[in-house]
Parts: C-alpha cells; structure tokens; sequence
C-alpha cells in the first residue's frame, strides 16, 4: 500500500488533525520569513536605526558585526531562523530585557485578558442570539437589536472608561484600574502565567479574588464591544437553522423546545467557531487601548512602545508571537470546524 | 346499524369537522371547511396539486401550521379528544407520539449533524424515556424492521452518506419507533425510484394493518391511491372535492376535476413507431452518436476503492431518434448523461458525435459542439440563476451562436417562447416567480435556443404534478416531430417512457442489461430486473387483494 491509501483509511477526526499539523510547518516557515524581512524591508540602517542618531562610526560598525548585517541576505535569514528555533529573539536596546523574557513576561498577561474576554463573549452573543431568535418580538429580542446597533458603534476605550467612571469611581464596587493584581498582594508563582489558575494552584485565594476582580471590567468592556458582531452573525445563522426543514420535523416528531434549539445551535456552529477564531487572533492586538486604561502591561501595550522606541527586536519578536498564535488559533478553528460538520471533505 | 359491528369500527380514530384555515395576506383560506373521519386499519389517500391545500391539511392535524396561519374554524378531533383545546405537553406528546408525520425529501428531514440513529432515540426518549442503551437498540431494531440492510452500521452512518430511500426509511423508522395511533405520510416517496417507492409504501401500510393504525398517504400519484389506500379525498383550492371508497371513485368519479385529473395520470399516447429508414433497412448509416466503452469511476472517500458508475457502456444513436435510459437512481444514468456533455471527465471510452470524437478534443474545441449537443436539467430551479429574469435565461445560450449564424435575440426568445408553450408576458419573470412546470419549460427552451442535434433530457417528468406532467410528454413529443432532435432520455418514470422513447436500455449498476425497441421491452422483458422494475410501476387500477379488502369494509359498514 502507498502512502496516500494508508491515509484514506485513517478516521475521519485523525485526518483531519493529522492534515492540519502538517500544514503548520510551512505556514511558521512564512511567518519566520515575513518577520525577517519585516526589518530588512525598512528604509535605512537597521544600525543606525538602532543606535539613534547620536551614534559613532565605530559603534555602527560593531552593531553591524554584531547583528551579521554584513552577511548576505539568505545566510541572515539562516542565522535569524537558527536563532528564532533556539528561542533567541534578540536583546531589546530599550528595556535591555532579551525580547523573548520580555514577551514570556507580557503575553500571558493579555492571554489572560482575552480569552475571559472571548468566553464572555460567546456567552453574551450566542445566548442572546438564541433568545431573540426563539422569542420573537419579545423584550430581549427588541433589546438585542438596540444593542447590535450600538456595539459596533462605541470604541472600546469609552465603554471602559464609563464602567471604570461607575463602577469605581461613583459604585467603589470595582478595584482600581491598575494592572492584574492589587498592589498589595503578591502575584503567585508562574506556571501558566494565567493568574487566576496560578493562584489556585497556589492555594492562594486572596491574590485569585483580586486577579479575578481586577478582570472583571477590562473582560466586561471587551465582552460588550465584541458580542456585538458575534451576535448579529449568529442570531442569522441560528434563525435560518431554526426555521428549516429538520427542525420544523423535530418539532412535529414531539421533541422538547430544549433539544430542538440545542439541535439547531449544533448545526449553526461551523460559521461561529469562525467568527470566534477570527475575533481571539484580532484581540491580541486589538486589546491595547484597553490594556493602556486598565494599566495591564500586556502585548498591545509592549508593541505600542517597541513602535514608538523604534524597538526593532522587540517589534519583530511580537509580530513573530502573535503570528504563530493566530496560526494556532486558526489551526484549531480549522479543526474544530471540519469536527462539528460531518459532511465536509478532509 | 347493529349492535354486533365492532366498536373499532364504530367511533372513527380521527375525526376532521369543518377545518378552516387562513393565512396571513392570503386571498383564499388554505383550508375550506374540510370534513372527514377516519378510522382504525383504514388508509385514507389524500390526492390533489400543488397548492391545494394537503400540506397544510397534514400540519393542521398536528396544530403545528407555520406562523402565519391559523385555524378558523372548526375542530380535529383524536380518540374524541380535541387537538385544538390541548396545551403544549399535550400537544408535544401527540406529535410524534400519537399523530406521527412523515414528510417530503427526508434528506431535508434529518438533522445533518447528527447520526441517525441517535436521531430516533432521540424521538423514542422523547416520548417513552428510558436509558440511552435500550433506546439505541430498539432504533436499530425498528431500522432492521423498516428494511435497511446492516442496521447496526447504518444507525451510526450521517444523513448525507445515505440514500435518499434509505433516508426515507429512516423517517418512517422515528414515525414508527413511538407506535403512534395515525401516521401522516405527505408524499412520502416523493421523488424515490418506483421499485423503492413501492417497497417503502408497502413496508409502511403494512406496518399500519398489522398494528391497526390509521393511516392517511397524501399523494399526487393516483398509483399509490389505487394500490394502498381504502378511501380516497380529491383536493382542491383547499376544498374536498370528492371523499369515497377508491374502487368507486377509479371506476367514476363523480366530479369534472376528479375525472380530469384521473384522465391526465392514466394518459398513455400511442407509443412513437419509429419510422427512420435506418431502422427499417437496419443500415446504420445516420449514426449521430456513437458511445463506444463508456467508463466512469468516482473514488470513495475515506477507502480506496472507486464507485463504477458506469462500468463499460456502449449504445448509438441516430438521427431523429430517442433512447430512453431508465434504471433506478444510482444507476449510473445521470452520469452518462453528464459524461456525455462533458460536465464530467469521463475515465475511458469513446464518444464520437458526428464523426468528431467527443472525449479527445480539448475545451476550447469541444466549445463548437456545444450548441449542437444540449441538456435539460432535472431539477429546473436549481439549473436556473434565479437573478435573471425568463428572457436573459434563454437568450444566454445564444451566445454560444458564431457571429455569422447571429439571429434577433428577443425575436429567437418569443419564438422559443411560443415553442415551449410559455406566455410572452413571463419574459421578465424571474425563476421564483414560475411553477414547477413552467420552470421545466424555460429549461427546455434554454437547451432548444440554439437549435441542436441532440440534447440530453434528465428526468424531464419527475415530481411534476399529474396535469402539468401529461402536458410537458406532449410538449416534448410535438419538438421532437416538428425539430427532428435525437434525445437521449435518462428517467425512472416508466410510462413516460413509452410515450417518448423508440429505443429503451435498462441500466442497473453502472451497466446497460437490456436493450430494444420500447414495445419490445415493455411487452416482453427478458430480465429479471427489468421484470421487477416494470412491475414496480403503479397501474391506476386496483389490485385483486385491495379489490377484495374493499368489498369486505364496505359490506362491513353496511351489516
């Protein structure tokens, strides 16, 4: 037997899984290549561009030496692959941090933010999205519309301020808007960066309620921005499963409104597993006017800075870290996706 | 009436009094008025068009019409109790439990995402409780009972990797699994090969007389009515036109539309005698097409076997002539058909037309051909853009035309028009906006825009209404007398066949069984299968057996 009928026979989920692993090599090798020449694209001297204007001949030219600027482009792209596999991202001139520390350091924190953010999320729109569709006309139907209109309409940086405005300055009920943890208590030790997990793991429950307070409204405002377009998009795809044929059959076969709507959001889930992927890879960046409110000290935050610092390591290391998660996410969506509908090839 | 009559028979198991229904910005009320009963072990056939209201009768038995519709008037009354007074565990209990539907295309039906079987525990627990085991084994069992082969295997296969008869049988399987009291079957085998048609019907009448159910089949096939059901309702406009015993009603109804309607299904125009003087001398000398080792072979995914669909085919045609293609879906005819306008690569074999071999030349060459080698589709709606109005979908074709044959476009479209029989007003309606058989003609007018040699018709008759069906065989018969086209005729429907065809092959498994001249075959079939597949068609006449059954109810009614 080749190859490719050993492959025919496998179960459909391990073909599935199996394809897409395979494709993820070649996706991180492109993604390598953009981010090196992300840098050498730029006009001028990476050197000079480095070291600043007040930079000596010398300077430049052990810069030069140092970062192998001298070698041909394809033995470069070798050195910075080779160093990339190893982990090496380079030394950021302006923290004086290797850029790889600095991102351990940073991404957890926003990792943290946003997938709270995305799970209140999907909770916030597909479960209005079911209600407005199965309720017609009803309260929460009417009031699902006001808001769809309204939540791609207000920046988020705004709707976190308001809730910072009542909820902490008018309520008290909210903690300061200043970073993950209160100042007071001592994060817990690191082992998913997550410090809501980390402090359970830990045992510590004072440092999980304060991460988990000062959560609360940076999640809240994301959740309300972005359920939004989650809803709008899954209130359509649900209705239509909801009207056709296979449900109106369950309906005359007897079964529960339960298992009826249940049925109708399984098959709407391809087109929002979608959605929910596109929306996780686009937080990443996207959280940063949040992040800067709230003081989070997460990734949006360290690439706003590497930009303005002319930080090119660390501009470069970023690019690389939310490449490959958004290749991940993407991979996982893919899969899930082929998963939850029984029909498309592998 | 004596005491002595069974109380069976006595209180009627579903009784319909004066049901009016009206929908919303419609003009007319669905449903007029409509009075029937029915009894225990008695199959009521419900016949009428497209929209006369059976549908809509079927849903308003289980109080389950869309949105906007409503019931009026009047009350369906279950075992003497009301379904109209229930509330909604009540009436969730009736559906599916006591009052079971089965519907049109149960591809459609079933829950794509799900598997089959767990679809019907999913109705049996609904119903009945109990644990997902017992549950998932009486679904195979109830599969194994409504014919599917390997059940254990199949309760685990998805809809889409099943037949559409096998996905039919699974519908009756969740209408069964609950043992409701009546069972609703809305054209039920729609659209299903006659031999499985007649199959999944006797399966599901039989079931009803050994369990004493009600039954009503809702049809537009006076076939069906004459070969399973005991009474027979005529529809129309939402009205009752006619309800009797069926021996009386097929040996004369006693209103205009019931005998029009009994005359369009029993049409059988005198077979076509081929008058070809090729065929009388036996010189084959006006071949037009020659399909020489025909193979096509699809692969199958998730092994690495391939489907022989059609599995080394050779047939020819001449000028003037038509061959009929029948066999059962999956048969590997449609394929033909499309191998032969190259909508698919075919895997070996040669096809000459004219002279020129088809299969050889490239694209761009074959492009000349195609204005002389023309295909109506089966499903005209979905053949059809719906963006483009009537006048657009028929003149496109047109630009297949070279520059020097150019003609008069909007002059080509009336002719083609007239030619098809459509009124010159529906030049700006748009595909939504036509029949079913209306949209069947603008697809025959399509492939006739450019005056071919030869075109393909794919199931030219198939889910047409009686009348409509009757009108678009002439149709076609009078284009073929007046055009001269070949055709070539791919269809499971028997007695089109032999109002249409001079030359019939029967095809089974990718492979031509029998072939010969119409009369021939139907006169005296050779094979076995072509046996079983004749007898698979529904006279309009009924069977000794269900004759008999009759005479007993009625003398039974009348003791």
């Amino acid at each position: 037997m080749t190859l490719i009928q050993y492959w025919r026979v496998l179960p459909r989920p391990l073909r599935i899984i199996a394809g897409r692993l395979v494709m993820i090599v070649p996706q991180m090798f492109g993604v390598m290549l953009v981010t090196f020449l992300l840098v050498r694209l730029l006009p001028g001297d990476p050197a000079l561009l480095m070291l600043g204007n007040m930079a000596t001949e010398e300077q430049i030219i052990s810069l030069r030496e140092k970062l192998g600027l001298n070698l041909s482009l394809y033995d470069q792209f070798i050195q910075y692959a080779g160093n990339v596999l190893h982990g090496d991202l380079g030394v950021s001139p302006f923290t004086s941090n290797p850029v790889a520390v600095d991102l351990l350091e940073r991404a957890p924190a926003t990792l943290e933010l946003i997938t709270y953010a995305m799970l209140l999320t999907i909770l916030i729109g597909v479960t209005l999205a079911v209600i407005s569709v199965v309720r017609p006309r009803g309260p929460i139907d009417y009031g699902s519309r006001v808001y769809g209109l309204a939540a791609g309409a207000i920046p988020d940086f705004w709707v976190g301020l308001l809730l910072i405005y009542f909820f902490f300055y008018v309520l008290g009920w909210a903690p300061a808007p200043f970073g993950r943890v209160d100042a007071m208590v001592t994060p817990p030790p690191t082992v998913t960066g997550f410090y809501t997990i980390d402090s359970l793991l830990a045992g510590d429950f004072a440092a999980f309620f304060s991460a988990l307070g000062r959560l609360l409204l940076p999640v809240l405002t994301l959740a309300i921005v972005n359920a939004g377009a989650l809803m709008k998009m899954t209130k359509t795809v649900f209705a239509d499963a909801y009207r056709s044929e296979f449900i109106r059959h369950q309906r005359a076969c007897g079964l529960s409104e339960r298992t009826i709507v249940r049925s109708a959001l399984r098959n709407s889930l391809p087109p929002i597993i979608t959605l929910v992927g596109f929306l996780f890879g686009f937080l990443l960046g996207a959280a940063v006017l949040v992040e800067t409110i709230f003081s989070w000290g997460g990734l949006g935050q360290y690439a706003v800075q590497a930009v303005i610092n002319s930080d090119y390591p660390a501009l470069q290391g970023f690019v690389l870290v939310a490449a490959a998660f958004i290749l991940v996410v993407y991979l996982i969506v893919d899969i899930l996706y082929e998963l939850a509908d029984p029909r498309i090839k592998v | 009436m004596s005491k002595t009559m069974s109380a069976n028979q006595e209180t009627p198991l579903l009784v319909v009094q004066n049901l009016s229904v009206q929908f919303d910005g419609a003009d007319r009320p669905a449903l007029d008025n409509v009075s029937f009963g029915l009894r225990r072990n008695e199959v009521l056939g419900i016949v009428g068009e497209t929209g006369s209201g059976k549908s809509v009768l079927a849903r308003a038995l289980m109080n389950l019409l869309s949105e906007n519709g409503r019931i009026t008037a009047g009350d369906v009354l279950l075992d003497n109790q009301s379904i109209l007074g229930m509330d909604d565990a009540e009436l969730r209990r009736l559906r599916g439990g006591r009052l079971a539907l089965i519907g049109t295309n149960a591809k459609a039906l079933l829950d794509p995402v799900e598997t089959v079987g767990s679809q019907i525990v999913r109705v049996l627990r609904a119903h009945r409780g109990g644990s997902k085991r017992t549950a998932w084994r009486e679904a195979v069992d109830m599969l194994g009972k409504v014919g599917i082969v390997n059940p254990e295997r199949r309760a685990r296969a998805y809809p889409h990797e099943l037949s559409g008869g096998m996905a039919q049988r699974v519908v009756i399987a969740m209408a069964m699994i609950t043992s409701p009291q009546v069972v609703l079957a809305d054209d039920a085998t729609l659209g299903l090969d006659a031999t499985i048609q007649v199959q999944v019907l006797d399966l599901l009448v039989n079931r009803c007389r050994e369990l004493g159910l009600g039954a009503i089949v809702i049809t537009h096939d006076l076939g069906i009515v004459a070969h399973f059901c005991d009474k027979v309702a005529i529809m129309r406009e939402g009205r009752i036109v006619e309800i009797g015993p069926v021996g009386k009603f097929l040996s004369g109804p006693t209103q205009v539309y019931s005998s029009e309607l009994l005359d369009a299904a029993k049409v059988r125009p005198t077979p076509i005698v081929s008058k070809t003087p090729e065929q009388t001398t036996g010189v084959k000398s006006a071949t037009l097409l020659d399909v020489a080792n025909l193979v096509k072979h699809f692969p199958i995914p998730g092994t690495n076997e391939v489907v022989r669909a059609v599995d080394d085919v050779s047939f020819s045609l001449a000028r003037g002539e038509t061959l009929a293609l029948v066999g059962e879906s999956g048969s590997g005819k449609t394929t033909i058909g499309q191998c032969l306008v190259r909508l698919l690569t075919t895997t070996s074999g040669r096809v000459t037309f004219d002279g020129d071999d088809l299969i050889g030349m490239s694209e761009r060459e074959f492009r000349q051909h195609r204005r002389r080698i023309q295909m109506v589709f089966q499903e005209p709606y979905v053949a059809l853009n719906p963006r483009w109005p009537v006048a657009s979908l028929i003149g496109e074709p047109l630009a297949l035309l070279s520059a020097t044959e150019s003609v008069d476009k909007a002059k080509r479209v009336r002719e083609l028009l007239d030619a098809v029989q459509l009124p010159a007003r529906l030049v700006d309606a748009y595909p939504h906006e036509l029949t079913a058989g209306e949209q069947k003609r603008v697809g025959i007018a399509r492939a006739l825009a450019t005056r071919p040699d030869f075109v393909v018709f794919d199931e030219p008759t198939t889910a047409l209404d009686i009348r409509v069906r009757a009108q678009i065989i002439d149709l076609v018969r009078e284009l073929q007398t007046e055009m001269g086209l070949s055709a070539l005729f791919i269809t499971h429907d028997l007695n089109s066949v032999r109002s249409l065809a001079h030359f019939v092959s029967v095809m089974r498994h990718g492979k031509i069984l029998e072939y010969g001249p119409t009369e021939t075959i139907f006169a005296s079939p050779q094979e076995e299968y072509t046996k079983t597949l004749l007898k698979a068609e529904l006279p309009i006449e009924q069977s000794q057996a269900q004759r008999e059954r009759g005479e007993k109810r009625l003398t039974g009614a009348m003791r």
